[in-house]
């Protein structure tokens, strides 16, 4: 009797389903008029980050003279850039990619080898305002493929009233014309352990992604070692080099002398626990808003004694043009205008981060904190770009491998063969 | 024998005690969650050590703190709504396709029935994970990319769930269809009418687990809508939880309000179930 | 009876139909553009460039260390995770069947781990297993057992993951048990009652064969998906430490996502894949679940 109404449910369900699969995507964003581009962006437009890019894009789309319009699309992202990157990897992998979108930094050399950027070097304008680190990361085989419209630092935050009652006086403290040591770190370090009986400093070590390459590396190249040699070609003779070595010795040292520690506390900083913590900018936001009782100060990157070269990470989210669009002067355009001063200064100054210009630092110094002042000062003196590598992120996680495999000192207690081990392990990775 | 009336009251008094303290293992994250909405996140760190961590702090006007610099954050209500949306979507389509196989792979005796039930369970080995690229693939040549039928249309059937009706419709006797057939009734009315009402408890099961798992499901519909006014609330979620600085308190309220629907389609599914049983238990088996 | 169950064959099309296309669509076709995508260099970043290299992916996979250690750490996985969580399934499910006053109560506790977010219970796992200040040491050494690393250690790691799956999955099981019990008809139980069965011989005679399909049931979906573990190790130790608890599924989504190499982790899961379907088949024919399927 009903039979013709089950029948109904299953065609209907059926033919929408055909009908679908039958008329493939009608949007096509090519063609008509090139003057319209599609920007995706990897954060919300109701973060601080959102809300500046919406005015730059008000902005782009009522000052630029030839009548371009850029509309935004965000897509907020995960973790390390999951969610978004999926994504990207999906357009890609159907060519949807928008005519230009935002990278992390990393990710330049795999993107420009892998032709889904464009070069675009002749479209930005004052790029001798920019930050080398900046260019550096956004530069794979001599040519400009993204730009960096923010920066990042990492500092070694200390506990004012731990200090004091430990006995370190202000004049003991370093500073970027004097930065410590290894040496001097250890004693302080070895100081502040005894007096707290327990780790004096969270080094973030039970974080395995990229904040281990990313925060860590610059011990490395104090050295004066390295993880690839320039053409990024052998890992071999160089990650197993005895200035790298020198680095993971001081790394597996701290938490063998129990200084610090593979398993930190959660917050223990921000609660008075630890004595110092090596973090990011955004520990600053951080402590001034939730955690008002700590008084605290930001120290530069210790040095190796060899060298007593000063050096500090960097990098961070770029723009770039896809190289399937047909509109690369209106995408040119977008992107310089994004990246300049004006608007480089809302950018930084909205999401408390560090600018990516010299002028637009000029322009921050009056404006913002003191510990700020210091980590856009520290990434001027001395920032160092990560590797541009096309297996990145494999290098990476290796990296991160290797710096478990020091800290865990009983497993691995010689330093020398492990790295031997973990430079062929990189080596098969690099071309 | 009161005697005997005393022991049975002390067995059921402390084995409540034993099943409390049980349920507490399980119950003291949603606690604690709900406990550090409430709190400055200083406090949620502070406390963590001991007992206070599971009690709301003695400042009853700062409760609401993290909820309204959430709100000024977020319009939470939107992406709530979108995410009620795809859930109610996806559970009353996955009971009305999945419950349809189990009815026809139960049933019905037809060529090749083994054997399709079979491909059926060797597609659940098939980790979801591995293969969102090429799902993504498909969805685009269909054309519904950026619609919310993107994000409905690839949840709804699940060998999981049709296995599972199947199961239930194994334990109705034929008998009831048959003397059904009798008396004039279609297969389709079978279904409607008798096999359906009977299988309240696989429903109640599938409805519950087919609208959690819409509800957490971040990547997909990231993936497939580019309007920001159709994200589900778990974009927004991830987002809070990752973009830095991190404001736990934050966290912890956003969890606590896509959390609270979870839990009302729970009990409200799990009470409907213990009614439809009533019924079921006195007559119609 | 024969001739009316053939009449309806023909109409069983119709009810399978629906769920059978939206599963070719979005279950069977994605797999099988896996199989041809294990046969090239697909990489994520340049899809236009791949190219076919026969078997490559698979001679790959054999010589591959860390393929063989996860599969070796999701053996030990399966073989804990199983009777522990079913185990603990089944009893939350006894439990809550009975009525008692507060109930509803009890029901929602143990459901709890399976709607409350990994964000929250992985913060709190991680507290509570940390090794220098967590609630967990503290409590051993009230029995004076010395302080474990737990989550730290490669050979705790694995177990600490199994304890935590299990704690978050037994509440889903324990819904589908419930389920079950709640279909088994009361009189059953009322006319063993009359017969003078007491509670355990209910249990053992009435209870676990009436259980017997949901039993199945669960035992093979727990197994498949005890295989799958991705998201425990994902979120709490990134596979370490030292590739202690790497796992084929998160070696595979690594793969093809971070490390883009789509036709090798195609390759994988081919593998795995075809793994799991002969061991699901051997578990079954051990808990005697075929004759129900």
């Amino acid at each position: 009797m009903k039979k013709w109404k089950l029948g109904m449910i299953v065609a209907a369900a059926a033919l929408s389903v055909v009908a679908l699969a039958g008329c493939t995507a009608g949007k096509s964003s090519s063609g008509a008029d090139d003057k319209n581009v599609t920007m995706w962006v990897h954060f919300s437009k109701e973060d601080p980050e959102g809300k500046a890019m919406v005015q730059n894009i008000t902005a782009f789309n009522k000052e630029n003279k030839k009548g371009y319009k850029a509309t935004v699309q965000y897509i907020p992202r995960s973790g390390s850039g999951g969610g978004y990157e999926d994504k990207i990897n999906a357009a890609l992998n159907s060519n949807s990619l928008p005519d230009v979108l935002t990278l992390d930094g990393p990710n330049t050399a795999a993107y420009a080898d892998s032709k889904i950027i464009q070069p675009l070097g002749k479209y930005i304008t004052k790029k001798s305002d920019i930050l080398p680190s900046i260019i550096d990361q956004g530069t794979y085989k001599g040519k400009l493929y993204a730009v960096g419209y923010s920066e990042s630092g990492v500092g070694f935050y200390y506990n004012k009233k731990m200090f004091k009652d430990a006995g370190i006086t202000e004049a003991e403290l370093p500073t970027l014309d004097k930065p410590w040591t290894w040496d001097q770190f250890n004693a302080i370090l070895k100081k502040l352990t005894e007096k707290y009986q327990g780790p004096a400093i969270d080094m973030q070590l039970s974080d395995h992604s990229e904040m281990a390459i990313y925060s860590l590396a610059p011990f490395v190249w104090s050295a004066g070692g390295n993880i690839t040699n320039k053409a990024g070609t052998k890992a071999v003779g160089y990650f197993d080099s005895a200035a790298t070595q020198s680095a993971f010795k001081e790394i597996q040292d701290m938490v063998k002398n129990g200084y610090t520690t593979i398993s930190p506390k959660q917050k223990g900083f921000q609660t008075g626990k630890y004595a110092m913590l090596m973090s990011g900018s955004w520990t600053i936001q951080e402590l001034d808003k939730q955690y008002k009782d700590i008084s605290y100060g930001i120290l530069p990157y210790p040095v190796s004694p060899k060298t007593k070269k000063l050096v500090s990470p960097t990098g961070s989210w770029q723009y770039a043009m896809s190289a399937s669009t047909t509109k690369t002067a209106a995408s040119g355009a977008l992107i310089d205008f994004l990246s300049a001063k004006a608007q480089m200064y809302r950018t930084s100054m909205a999401n408390t981060v560090l600018p990516a210009r010299k002028s637009v630092s000029d322009e921050m110094m009056s404006k913002v904190t003191e510990p700020m002042r210091f980590l856009i000062k520290q990434n001027q003196e001395s920032g160092h770009a990560r590797p541009v590598l096309v297996k990145y992120p494999q290098v990476s996680r290796t990296f991160a491998e290797t710096v478990t495999k020091a800290t865990y000192y009983k497993e691995n207690p010689d330093i020398s063969a492990l790295m031997k081990k973990q430079a062929q392990e990189i080596q098969q990775y690099l071309k | 024998m009161p005697n005997h009336n005393y022991k049975k009251m002390a067995n059921t008094i402390i084995s409540t005690i034993l099943i409390t303290l049980l349920a507490l293992l399980f119950l003291f994250p949603l606690v604690w969650m709900l406990v550090s909405s409430m709190k400055p996140e200083a406090a949620i760190y502070k406390d963590i050590g001991g007992i206070k961590a599971f009690l709301p702090s003695f400042d009853i006007g700062s409760w609401g703190t993290a909820y309204r610099e959430l709100l000024s954050r977020f319009n939470v209500f939107i992406y709530l709504l979108n995410s009620i949306f795809y859930g109610l979507s996806v559970t009353i389509g996955s009971i009305i396709v999945n419950s349809l196989a189990g009815y026809g792979f139960s049933k019905f005796r037809f060529r090749g029935r083994k054997m399709l039930f079979g491909l059926l369970l060797a597609l659940l080995v098939i980790p979801g994970e591995t293969i969102i690229i090429q799902k993504f693939q498909i969805v685009r040549s269909m054309g519904i990319l950026n619609t919310p039928l993107a994000v409905i249309f690839p949840s709804l059937a699940a060998p999981f769930y049709i296995y599972m009706f199947k199961n239930f419709f194994d334990a109705i006797s034929d008998d009831v269809i048959e003397s059904a057939q009798l008396e004039g009734a279609s297969m389709f009315t079978i279904y409607w009418r008798i096999m359906l009402p009977m299988a309240k408890p696989a429903i109640a099961t599938v409805g519950t687990l087919s609208f959690i798992g819409s509800w957490n499901d971040y990547i997909w519909p990231l993936m497939v809508l580019t309007d920001s006014n159709r994200f589900p609330l778990q974009v927004a979620i991830t987002n809070i939880n990752n973009t830095q600085p991190v404001y736990m308190n934050q966290v912890m309220a956003i969890l606590t309000i896509s959390t609270i629907p979870l839990i009302i389609v729970y009990v409200f599914f799990q009470k409907y179930l213990v009614q439809g049983l009533g019924a079921s238990g006195t007559g119609e088996k | 009876m024969r001739s009316t169950l053939s009449a309806r064959s023909k109409q069983a099309w119709l009810y399978v139909a629906p769920a059978l296309l939206l599963l070719t669509l979005f279950l069977f076709v994605p797999a099988a553009l896996s199989i041809y995508y294990s046969l090239t260099d697909y990489n994520m970043l340049a899809p236009q460039a791949k190219t076919f290299i026969g078997l490559g992916n698979y001679f790959k996979l054999f010589g591959d260390p860390i393929f063989w250690k996860s599969v070796k750490n999701v053996g030990q996985f399966v073989l804990f995770v199983m009777p522990l969580q079913v185990g603990t399934a089944l009893g939350l499910a006894l439990i809550v069947h009975k009525q008692r006053p507060g109930n509803t109560f009890f029901k929602i506790s143990f459901f709890a781990p399976v709607v409350v977010s990994l964000v929250v219970t992985s913060v709190l796992w991680l507290y509570i297993l940390n090794p220098e200040q967590g609630l967990l040491n503290g409590i051993l050494a009230q029995f004076g057992i010395k302080a474990q690393p737990f989550l730290t250690s490669p050979t705790q790691a694995m177990f600490a993951i199994i304890g935590i799956s299990a704690w978050q999955g037994a509440g889903y099981q324990m819904l589908i048990f419930l389920a079950g019990l709640q279909n088994i008809p009361s009189d059953v139980y009322e006319a063993a009652t009359i017969d003078g069965a007491n509670k355990w011989e209910r249990f053992i005679h009435i209870t676990l064969p009436m259980l017997k399909p949901t039993s199945v049931m669960i035992l093979t979906t727990t197994f498949i998906d005890a295989f799958k573990l991705i998201i425990q190790p994902m979120v709490m130790t990134q596979g370490g430490p030292m590739d202690s608890t790497i796992t084929p599924v998160y070696y595979i989504y690594r793969t093809g996502f971070t490390d883009r190499s789509l036709g090798y982790a195609s390759a994988m899961t081919m593998v795995y894949g075809l793994a799991i379907i002969i061991f699901t088949i051997c578990q079954r024919k051990i808990t005697g679940g075929d004759n129900n399927a």
